[in-house]
């Protein structure tokens, strides 16, 4: 695989004094790939974004986009000029015109019209050639904002929150839409999601931001299950933070700014109740269940331990009640 | 090398880079039309650091009057029009009594009437309370000299309220319809709240409305501010001696342009310390700001006492600001219009006409294009500039007039071509005094419809001409038609620019009216005044109407 876009410590603050927006930040990004940065609000996760579209400036940092030097401290090439394109978190579709005109506004759609056909047959909106943006719901407005930013054959696609104003229902049928299209398309995408479900549905790798720093980088899978902090590990669900000395065989761990020592997050559904008179196992831990709350797959248990609550998901057969004794143990895969 | 170390390594390192990569023709054009437009007014500002040779004599003399007088008129007409435009706002848009919806847009009326013309409607009002003083003046007599010092003292003293009254009859519409809009929008919802939760009205006002509209009664008050110092006709006719007096009278009485070039940018530093004032009181502006529409409104139900009081309330400053010297100049007008219309007359209305639309123009244009360059660029620099080239709003139009005719003459002299007494020369003066006029609503109009919309099409890679013309033109065509308009009416009830700076022997409505006045034509003055009146008339009822569908 090659390169396309590389960050290199890159820093924007807004107000001086304060703490900068984004921190030093360095990211890679290969050619069809699909590349989410998550993080909560305030992470400095969009103006990255923008930064990579060229709509902010950086203090500080480099970057190079598809062999151009697009930021450096002597160089700056303008949006317009960047091989990218940016779908906005509320698309910005021109009002005054229609889908057609939208979609057709630059100069590279015009050229390449015939695919760009292709491209709104693709994604169902065709037949709303002719309609304004206030005339179109939600999704509708969405795919039109993403063929009108895909039209100009971007060699990267950025997008700000992209699912983030539809409903929960569309949402998982959006997520397989977009897929499918950048599958298609090859398209090399970058997205910004608060939304971790997003980002472990669609992308290859996550970058997780905090306080304007990437604190992780990594496959979903790695950074679900092997979180680098406190932070990380809630971001992406419930979990629980075990004392490493209570699982000496954890495969990973991390030292806890918080309790100042060296924590294991095992997530509620990888816990593993042993039942009674079977196998033990050197890291099982034994409470008593202080709550039970059906989920319907599954049930949610606190289970009260020394010095912490365990909170662990157990399949429903199990005939649990409050103030049983119980003994599980963290299965790791 | 002080100054150098005054700038943080960092400033000039990101100047640096803008002048490498963000300079291009838009923005330098930018640059140069908003350096333009603040040119006349650093011109008078530098005059501060160096103080004319007869400086200390004119200290000595007449400084403190001007001073005085001037703080004394800002002071009372703000005053008098914050007291008569709230509670009126707060009528209108809070209760429900008979006529309430006719005076909603009919107290706006008197915006059509330029404080010159009120003036002249009430000319005689200062003679009249002063002959009723007569038995005062007799009976200090009778008593002792020292008395008679004080009551000559108190007659001169009248030239105030009288001042003051005129002034603002017709200056609270500013704050009128501010408050309105405030109160209307924003403040609906939680004085709804306030009433739920068992605020009786007079505490609803106090507590929540008030607070509330209290940017927004800032921003009207301090226009009523610049309007008062302004203001030429009226001060000059009731013989307050504000600074504009001064100016004018320094300058072409004296013939000494130094001296008022000096009192100009003293006027422009208390004008920039009114500027600051505003900015403290309206702290926390932010929350002026509201998404909704107005809001269906349940509004207090007034009964026959309150009903009548309050239509009273608001038939006062109507009365006092329009349907008074309205029905004064109309029987003049009656009495005089037949020596005063004929062919002449008429090429005097177009020269109105044809000189505001023109200027309107010019100045919409030069707005619009220095809000997107500053909007699409997003250039510090060009910011700056646009926030110094619309300074002028803030400015006289006396100090303006001197301003660009010291500018126009320097081009006079170093390029040879006539500027001065040019009709180029007026139009730039607008430019300069009206910038802001039309600045505000595009630029707002821009931040609020076109930001993210420009950047997407720069990420589109279209141009910025492309841009400027398919979205952002289409978009704010409501927003330049208001800003032309209000140009308009600006320039119509203009002044004492248009007095110093028209062509020799080119007049318009505004400096027919103030000939024939200073002519003691009062009776004959009232044709062109009404002339004024009527067609500025309109255009403030369409953009009242536009006010109250979208606060």
């Amino acid at each position: 695989m090659t390169k396309l876009l590389s960050v290199r410590g890159v820093t924007k603050a807004f107000g001086s004094g304060d703490r900068p927006a984004v921190d030093q930040v360095s990211l890679e990004c290969q050619k069809g790939e699909i590349l989410a940065i998550v993080g909560g609000s305030g992470s400095g996760k969009t103006t990255l974004l923008r930064i990579i579209a060229g709509l902010e400036i950086p203090d500080a940092g480099e970057i190079d986009l598809n062999g151009a030097v697009t930021n450096a401290p002597n160089a700056f090439l303008p949006p317009e000029k960047r091989d990218c394109a940016l779908v906005f978190q509320d698309y910005a579709l021109f009002p005054n015109m229609t889908v057609e005109q939208n979609v057709f506004f630059s100069k590279a759609s015009k050229q390449r019209k015939l695919e760009v056909d292709k491209l709104l047959e693709q994604t169902q909106i065709a037949g709303l050639r002719k309609r304004f943006p206030h005339q179109l719901s939600g999704g509708e407005q969405q795919r039109v904002a993403l063929v009108r930013a895909l039209a100009t054959q971007p060699s990267l696609l950025l997008l700000d929150e992209p699912l983030s104003h539809l409903d929960p229902e569309l949402r998982d049928n959006v997520r397989t839409e977009l897929l499918g299209l950048f599958k298609k398309t090859q398209t090399t995408a970058l997205f910004v999601s608060h939304d971790t479900e997003d980002a472990m549905a669609m992308a290859d790798r996550v970058i997780v931001m905090r306080e304007g720093q990437a604190i992780q980088v990594g496959t979903p899978a790695e950074v679900y299950s092997k979180p680098l902090d406190r932070y990380a590990a809630l971001l992406f669900g419930k979990t629980n933070f075990v004392p490493l000395d209570l699982i000496p065989n954890a495969p990973h761990h991390f030292q806890d700014e918080d309790s100042n020592e060296k924590v294991v997050s095992i997530r509620p559904h990888d816990w593993q109740v042993i039942e009674r008179d079977s196998q033990s196992s050197n890291s099982a831990i034994s409470g008593r269940v202080s709550s039970v709350r059906y989920k319907g797959t599954h049930m949610e248990l606190k289970i009260e331990v020394e010095t912490m609550c365990i909170l662990a998901n157990v399949e429903t057969s199990h005939g649990v009640m409050e103030g049983d004794e119980m003994t599980v143990f963290p299965t790791f895969d | 090398m002080t100054f150098l170390s005054i700038f943080p390594k960092r400033v000039f390192r990101s100047l640096a880079f803008e002048f490498r990569f963000r300079l291009n023709g838009w923005t330098l054009t930018g640059l140069a039309l908003g350096l333009l437009v603040f040119l006349p007014m650093a011109t008078v500002l530098w005059n501060l650091s160096n103080p004319p040779e007869n400086w200390e004599h004119l200290k000595e003399t007449v400084l403190g009057t001007y001073l005085m007088d001037s703080l004394i008129l800002v002071a009372g007409t703000v005053l008098l029009s914050v007291l008569a435009g709230v509670s009126c706002a707060w009528l209108v848009t809070c209760c429900d009594f008979p006529g309430q919806k006719f005076l909603e847009w009919a107290l706006v009326l008197p915006l059509a009437v330029p404080t010159f013309i009120a003036a002249y409607g009430y000319f005689d009002l200062l003679g009249i309370i002063e002959e009723k003083m007569i038995p005062l003046v007799i009976w200090a007599r009778t008593q002792s000299p020292e008395n008679l010092d004080n009551v000559i003292f108190l007659l001169d003293s009248l030239k105030y309220p009288v001042t003051i009254l005129v002034m603002a009859s017709v200056l609270y519409p500013y704050v009128y319809l501010l408050a309105r809009a405030s109160f209307s929008s924003q403040g609906s919802r939680l004085i709804e709240a306030a009433r739920t939760l068992g605020y009786k009205p007079r505490s609803v006002f106090f507590r929540v409305a008030l607070p509330l509209a209290r940017p927004a009664i800032v921003a009207g008050a301090s226009l009523v501010a610049m309007e008062t110092l302004n203001d030429y006709g009226a001060v000059k006719h009731f013989g307050v001696s504000t600074f504009t007096i001064g100016i004018f009278r320094t300058w072409l009485g004296l013939d000494d342009l130094s001296g008022a070039l000096r009192l100009a940018s003293l006027l422009m530093l208390f004008i920039l310390g009114l500027l600051v004032l505003e900015r403290a009181l309206r702290a926390g502006a932010k929350y002026d700001e509201s998404k909704n529409a107005r809001l269906p409104f349940r509004r207090y139900r007034l009964g026959p006492v309150g009903s009548g009081l309050a239509i009273l309330c608001c038939l006062v400053p109507l009365a006092f600001g329009f349907l008074f010297p309205l029905w004064r100049l109309g029987s003049w007008a009656l009495s005089t219009y037949e020596k005063i219309l004929d062919w002449t007359f008429f090429k005097l209305i177009l020269h109105s006409l044809s000189l505001a639309a023109i200027s309107a123009l010019v100045i919409v244009s030069a707005a619009t294009f220095l809000a997107f360059v500053g909007r699409y660029f997003k250039n510090p620099s060009i910011q700056a500039s646009n926030r110094l080239a619309i300074l002028g709003y803030s400015v006289p139009g006396a100090v303006v007039a001197m301003a660009v005719l010291i500018v126009s003459g320097q081009i006079n002299l170093s390029l040879g071509v006539i500027l001065t007494g040019s009709l180029v020369t007026l139009v730039f003066a607008y430019l300069v005094r009206f910038l802001a006029v039309a600045w505000q609503p595009i630029d707002s109009g821009m931040d609020k419809n076109c930001a993210h919309l420009n950047e997407a099409s720069q990420s589109l890679k279209s141009t910025p001409l492309v841009s400027l013309l398919k979205v952002n033109l289409p978009l704010l065509r409501p927003s330049l038609f208001a800003a032309g308009l209000l140009v308009f009416i600006d320039i119509m009830k203009e002044l004492p620019l248009t007095l110093i700076l028209r062509p020799f022997n080119f007049e318009t409505l505004s400096t027919r009216t103030y000939d024939l006045t200073s002519q003691a034509q009062i009776a004959e003055s009232s044709v062109p005044a009404l002339c004024i009146i009527l067609m500025v008339i309109l255009p403030v009822v369409w953009l009242n109407r536009k006010m109250e569908a979208k606060p």
